[in-house]
């Protein structure tokens, strides 16, 4: 379970480190106004700098018990985390997947995999769902819109 | 006159059989996404956008804004019959448009529900034809500076009146502007941001954002709550249909309110979510019939949708005229005209007449086309409402990844994709704003270019911001609306020194 708190926390910290990192970044940029006008690395800096500040502010308001939304207890309960990692981590796979599998291959696999393994759709049902898809993003992608997916490196190695 | 003589035009433009052909499909997918929860007019419209680079301006822009009317009218449907809203921005119309269909009056809901939306877009349109023009006249005289006091007034709407919690759609702002500074620097050429990532140069395409921002993590935020379509009759009864519509004008100071509202609120970017519930709020205080609103009242029917498609109509003239975007969809389509090699603005309608008022008459159009195509398709579009949630949404994974690697083929964007899904999920979750984000994003650039360039102007000095009557005003007022939440807070305090602290709205739990 994680509480508003702990999510506003986490949301804070990572707003507020990309915006350090924009901060350290512009620096190199040059800051400030040269013979050029104003240096490329100023309006980054303001920006990043504005988050920070902006950061620290999310992060004592959803941390100070004055605040209302911080007294939610739960944000995200124990079964909706399951069903968030339910979507989310076989779609990281599914992404990580494509530079060995190929786009066609992995996202086949990919529908097979969500609706068979946890028993959604028949096996059968399941296959030709898979090899639908694949054959759709096929005739829409490479046949009519002339783009190219990636087709794998397994495919290259098999000489396609 | 001259506006009419180019509407006339555009009609020849827009009514040609390949146009209509993608006016019919585009609402098609429209009312799709508008029907499925975790999928609205902004996923919609970035999802088809890849589709959409190798076609003409004026075709792509049709079937884009086509998807976009069939996403509002979609989401009133699946609000009135199943009270699941298929959009933030019909949240209000379930207060009563669901007790009127459960009392066994689908149609008339339905029926009141897309008549008062077609009036509102209506008013939208007209609102465009004959003041876009006008507007992007004054804005050819822009320089520089009122060009970023423009933009600065866009942005601090947004936190005066988006809502949201002010520092959030400021670090939300913030964001977006870093974001779009990312890679080459189109000023000095310097390399900028790229955090020692090579393949950044190039910049983040606002495409990539947008598809995990509103595609996957409105994902997540769907697939958490496991919904029930619990649905009330789906049979449309024609002669129902036109005796509910026989009966609008009845309501037609609702009505003109309602539109009035939803324009200001589409031209400044609150966009139409805000829109149709300050709509309905505002309804409910002054109908006469106020206390029975929720309880199946016509009028608190009327006033949320004519807000709504008012709203969502005329967030496409600050976008023509000039280049800034009035709602969240409205900016995905404006990097749409990027990427077609328009550029969003005044020199439009110089430059891309045919293309501006083709877009304009597709709207009178395309609203009918809409307006016919989901009545004809309410119990198809009720019937999709049962496909499991678990087999679309891979689907919607599939098209995301696929949409955000073909916009450079690149796989390190399909990676950023993802990374932007889950801040969307937290975005979301949490009441941070994402339309400001995006419109940073794609506005980003150039508001940061308008910055510099009155700067040399100038040669380093505020006060060009300040040298006429014009651009003063729009700095102040967009001081006036930064600060406004700032004083609305101190003026609670001081009436009430020990207020506690206000719970969150309905709103809030919609706002985009």
């Amino acid at each position: 379970m994680i509480s508003r708190r702990a999510l506003e926390l986490a949301t804070a910290v990572l707003t507020g480190g990309f915006g350090v990192a924009v901060v350290v970044q512009s620096l190199d940029n040059g800051v400030g106004w040269s013979s050029a006008g104003v240096d490329a690395g100023t309006f980054p800096l303001l920006t990043g700098t504005i988050i920070v500040l902006g950061s620290l502010y999310n992060l004592v308001r959803g941390v100070l018990p004055v605040a209302s939304l911080a007294n939610v207890p739960v944000a995200i309960t124990r079964i909706e985390l399951s069903r968030l990692a339910g979507l989310f981590v076989p779609a990281a796979i599914f992404v990580a997947a494509i530079p060995l599998a190929g786009m066609y291959v992995a996202s086949a696999l990919y529908v097979f995999a969500v609706l068979a393994i946890p028993r959604h759709q028949s096996v059968p049902r399941a296959l030709v769902m898979a090899a639908a898809t694949a054959l759709a993003l096929y005739v829409v992608f490479e046949r009519m819109f002339q783009v190219s997916l990636p087709h794998g490196a397994l495919a290259a190695a098999l000489g396609f | 006159m001259d506006n009419l003589g180019e509407l006339l035009h555009g009609f020849s433009i827009a009514v040609t059989v390949p146009h209509l052909v993608l006016m019919v499909v585009g609402v098609l997918l429209g009312i799709l996404v508008g029907v499925l929860p975790g999928l609205g007019a902004p996923n919609g419209v970035s999802l088809l956008l890849p589709l959409t680079f190798g076609m003409q301006p004026v075709s792509a822009i049709i079937l884009l804004s086509s998807m976009y009317w069939g996403a509002l009218f979609g989401g009133s449907v699946t609000s009135i019959l199943f009270n699941i809203p298929g959009e933030p921005s019909s949240v209000a119309t379930t207060f009563d448009g669901y007790p009127m269909a459960r009392d066994g009056r689908p149609t008339t809901a339905l029926a009141t529900a897309f008549g008062s939306a077609a009036f509102g877009a209506l008013v939208g349109v007209i609102l465009i034809t004959f003041l876009a023009s006008w507007v992007a006249q004054v804005a050819l005289a822009f320089g520089p500076a009122e060009y970023f006091a423009v933009y600065f007034l866009a942005f601090a709407s947004f936190v005066g009146m988006g809502g949201a919690a002010p520092i959030k759609t400021v670090v939300a702002l913030a964001i977006g502007f870093s974001i779009a500074a990312i890679g080459i620097d189109t000023v000095s050429g310097s390399v900028r941001l790229t955090m020692g990532v090579d393949e950044l140069v190039k910049g983040v395409s606002f495409v990539v954002a947008v598809m995990g921002l509103f595609g996957i993590g409105e994902l997540l935020v769907a697939v958490e709550e496991e919904f029930h379509a619990r649905a009330v009759s789906s049979k449309i009864d024609w002669r129902e249909v036109f005796r509910a519509v026989g009966r609008l004008p009845r309501h037609s100071v609702a009505l003109l309110r309602s539109a009035a509202i939803g324009c200001w609120m589409g031209i400044t970017p609150g966009g139409p979510t805000a829109a149709s519930f300050m709509s309905y709020g505002i309804a409910r205080r002054f109908s006469r019939r106020g206390r029975h609103f929720g309880t199946g009242e016509v009028e608190g029917i009327i006033s949320p949708e004519t807000a709504d498609h008012a709203a969502g109509t005329s967030a496409l003239l600050p976008m023509l005229s000039l280049g800034i975007p009035g709602s969240a969809t409205a900016a995905v389509m404006m990097g749409g005209l990027m990427i077609w090699g328009l550029n969003p603005g005044p020199m439009l309608f110089v430059d891309q007449k045919d293309f501006v008022w083709g877009l304009i008459a597709s709207m009178y159009v395309g609203n009918i086309v809409a307006v016919a195509l989901v009545l004809l398709t309410v119990p198809v579009f009720a019937a999709l409402m049962r496909i499991p949630f678990v087999v679309i949404a891979p689907l919607i994974v599939i098209i995301c990844v696929v949409g955000a690697y073909s916009v450079s083929n690149s796989y390190l964007d399909v990676v950023m994709m993802l990374g932007f899904g889950i801040v969307g999920y937290l975005f979301k979750k949490l009441f941070y704003p994402l339309a400001p984000l995006v419109l940073a994003i794609v506005i980003g650039d150039k508001a940061e270019d308008a910055f510099r360039q009155s700067m040399l102007m100038s040669k380093g000095s505020l006060g060009i911001f300040f040298a006429n009557k014009l651009v003063t005003c729009l700095i102040v007022a967009g001081i006036a609306l930064l600060l406004l939440p700032l004083v609305l807070q101190l003026a609670r305090l001081w009436r009430k020194p020990a207020a506690p602290a206000t719970a969150p709205t309905a709103q809030e739990k919609v706002i985009i």
